[in-house]
């Protein structure tokens, strides 16, 4: 958008200004329609259902704010969010720790590196249902692939059943959701640090600095926006984690997995309270939205336009 | 010569276009799990009727929810091979066809199976008539008894001897197993299998009126044990602690010495493997005494659908001597007692088996059955798992017996 400057020719800018916002409105409408039609109509429309008790068979009723009431009191919503916090801790972290130094190694230009990329990404484009049930298959106590592959190697006496404990199914999850997402990840810092001039790392070197002073002082900042990116979309996806959950454990060893979504699932669709499930939504939404300012404010994206 | 042939073709034309219109189409929805016998009498019905029956299969522990979503969207079947456990839940939301008159116009009205229509009944109004009758029994596998050094004929009678055997079959081989249940939190398949340990010694996990839970009873407490000494010593294959019901028949593999099945099983086991040669009897309970649940399924027909006559006349036919005798041969109990004998007549006699259970056997009737019992993370599923695998055995009781009552407190 132009600057506004001083002096006699406003009024025509102002004119031409009101012409090309039109125009802009034009461009853009499509794409406020899809967000009206697929966003913000159904997200009114949970939050009207969420003020009544709205049984799936029969006929809803106004009942205010109780569903909202009754939140903060149920246990099993605040587990839910206690383990969902602890898996998307863990994965997020998990998913970094794999991402980043893959990321730095696919970046050099080195024999393969297309094959190298293209290998860590291929589990991407595998859907998280059907890498879930490869998983399911992966795990198996008798037919799968690591019990059965520990059991020859020695490692173990009797094959383990990964899926039957907490902790074995857990970390099951994990390096699924990490072997599954890593390469996104990977793909999306890769483009952050191609986009750092080499000048600068060549001149910080001129300068002596060693390898881990040109990352944390100048790799890492430089990076900040990409790392948000990578950051929220992680979290994001981890907060609304529910098909490996479903499919992989059904909620888990003695209903330990339940996620968030995963409860709002079972409220809606199992014990069939539409009006609560809409109302647990709703929280979600509010919490996401809360996180994800968060994360912006913390890494201080948006306030240092160049 | 052109006029005739006109007449010829237009003469066709009437016959197919009329036949085509006179044919219905059915939609019908059935759960997996229950055996061949519902598809083989649609085959049956198909090959030999004008209307036509399209069946959809739905995994068993999704199908009251696709139900009640796709009635909510206007999407629903004509008809649905309802569990019976869920017809009153249908009917009390009003979403069921009416079929009083109709079903009391039958001249075999009063000989089908009492408690199917009993759970297919609500405020003196009949929503739901049997369909498929299943219980559940004890099925042992005679060739791993001759193998082990047991008399093969002798069905066990306490759970003692089902230990002490299960320890012998065991030794047979690394992957020969003494019992199996699937206990990954499928409360479906332990409250058909595992509560008649209970049952048969007087106690219940739910009052009569089904107003309180009553799930900490010494009977209880000991068929817990039973099972927990089982998966301590190895006589059960680890893939049972996460197996959420798929792999419910785990007994056909020919590798399980002993487990507690349905009635279904021996009609999946006889026509599908017929290699495996078994003995089947009543579930002693854990002080003595059998018992079993009933189960099976309701034929309940979606409210307004517009093609009830053709719908009353594949029941009509599922009823009639053809269709109960192709479904017995599949596994499913006759649901007509006036018959039952000539039906069973030539079939395998393991089936009487099944029909005596029905004399022992319970069922539930509550109307949060699926957020009690069967919902994979409702509390029975959880405590079964809890209890039978996990390390606190008294947390599982008192937690399991808690969150029950506050789901039926609340629910009232």
């Amino acid at each position: 958008m132009a600057g506004s400057g001083p002096g006699k020719a406003l009024p025509v800018r102002r004119r031409r200004r009101r012409h090309s916002q039109w125009r802009g409105l034009l461009y853009i409408a499509p794409a406020m329609a899809l967000v009206i039609v697929f966003f913000v109509m159904p997200v009114l429309f949970t939050g009207w259902m969420s003020l009544h008790n709205w049984p799936l068979l029969g006929s809803p009723r106004w009942i205010g704010f109780n569903n909202y009431f009754r939140m903060a009191n149920d246990g099993r919503f605040v587990s839910a969010l206690r383990f969902t916090t602890y898996y998307t801790v863990i994965v997020t972290i998990a998913i970094f720790a794999v991402a980043f130094p893959l990321a730095i190694f696919v970046e050099r230009h080195r024999r393969f590196v297309g094959a190298y990329r293209t290998i860590i990404f291929l589990p991407v484009v595998v859907g998280l249902a059907s890498a879930s049930l490869l998983w399911v298959w992966l795990a198996n106590v008798d037919s799968g692939f690591i019990g059965p592959a520990l059991k020859a190697l020695g490692l173990v006496e009797k094959s383990p059943n990964l899926l039957a404990t907490f902790d074995s199914a857990f970390f099951t999850i994990i390096v699924m959701v990490v072997w599954k997402i890593a390469g996104f990840t990977m793909i999306i810092l890769l483009t952050g640090l191609q986009a750092i001039p080499s000048e600068l790392t060549e001149a910080a070197r001129i300068d002596g600095a060693g390898r881990w002073q040109r990352f944390r002082y100048l790799t890492l900042p430089l990076m900040r926006r990409t790392i948000a990116l990578a950051l929220i979309i992680s979290v994001t996806g981890s907060i609304l984690a529910f098909d490996q959950f479903y499919i992989m454990t059904s909620g888990g060893p003695q209903n330990r997995m339940i996620s968030v979504v995963y409860y709002i699932f079972n409220q809606s669709f199992v014990s069939f309270n539409l009006g609560y499930g809409a109302a647990l939504s709703i929280a979600l939404l509010a919490i996401l939205v809360i996180i994800s300012v968060m994360q912006l404010r913390l890494l201080r994206v948006g306030e240092d336009r160049p | 010569m052109i006029k005739r042939l006109l007449a010829a073709t237009s003469i066709i034309t009437l016959c197919l276009a009329s036949g085509a219109s006179a044919a219905e189409k059915i939609e019908m929805w059935v759960r997996s799990g229950i055996g061949e016998s519902f598809k083989k009498v649609v085959e049956a019905y198909n090959a030999s009727h004008e209307n036509q029956v399209a069946m959809t299969e739905v995994p068993f522990s999704e199908l009251v929810q696709k139900y009640a979503t796709a009635i909510a969207g206007g999407q629903a079947p004509d008809a649905l091979s309802l569990d019976l456990i869920y017809t009153p839940a249908f009917a009390a939301a009003g979403q069921l066809e009416d079929l009083t008159d109709w079903a009391k116009a039958l001249p075999y009205f009063n000989s089908l199976s009492p408690s199917h229509v009993k759970l297919g009944t609500y405020q003196d109004r009949i929503y739901g008539l049997p369909l498929s009758v299943e219980t559940s029994i004890f099925a042992w596998n005679k060739d791993l008894y001759k193998k082990a050094g047991l008399d093969p004929e002798k069905a066990p009678t306490t759970w003692e001897e089902i230990e002490a055997n299960a320890e012998k079959i065991r030794a047979l081989g690394d992957d020969i197993y003494g019992f199996y249940f699937s206990g990954g939190g499928c409360g479906g398949c332990m409250i058909f299998t595992f509560t008649p340990l209970v049952w048969g010694s007087g106690a219940d996990i739910l009052s009569s009126d089904g107003k309180k839970a009553t799930l900490d009873t010494p009977e209880m407490r000991k068929a817990v044990d039973i099972y927990r000494s089982m998966v301590k010593k190895d006589l059960v294959p680890a893939s049972s602690a996460s197996d959420n019901g798929v792999n419910f028949l785990t007994f056909t593999n020919g590798k399980i010495g002993q487990q507690s099945i349905g009635a279904f099983a021996i009609g999946t086991l006889v026509t599908e493997n017929p290699d495996i040669n078994f003995g089947v009897t009543l579930i002693p309970g854990v002080n003595g005494g059998t018992s079993s649940f009933a189960g099976g399924d309701n034929f309940v027909i979606t409210k307004g659908t517009k093609k009830i006559d053709a719908v009353k006349e594949f029941l009509e036919y599922t009823y009639s001597m053809d269709g109960q005798k192709v479904m017995a041969k599949y596994g499913s109990l006759p649901t007509r007692g006036d018959i039952a004998d000539k039906v069973l007549e030539g079939l395998d006699p393991r089936m009487q088996v099944g029909i005596k259970a029905i004399e022992v056997a319970k069922t539930p009737y509550t109307l949060q059955f699926n957020d009690l019992i069967n919902s994979a993370n409702g509390p029975w599923a959880t405590f079964t798992n809890a209890a039978i695998y996990g390390d606190d055995v008294d947390g599982a009781f008192s937690n399991a017996q808690s969150e029950m009552q506050s789901i039926i407190d609340t629910g009232q």
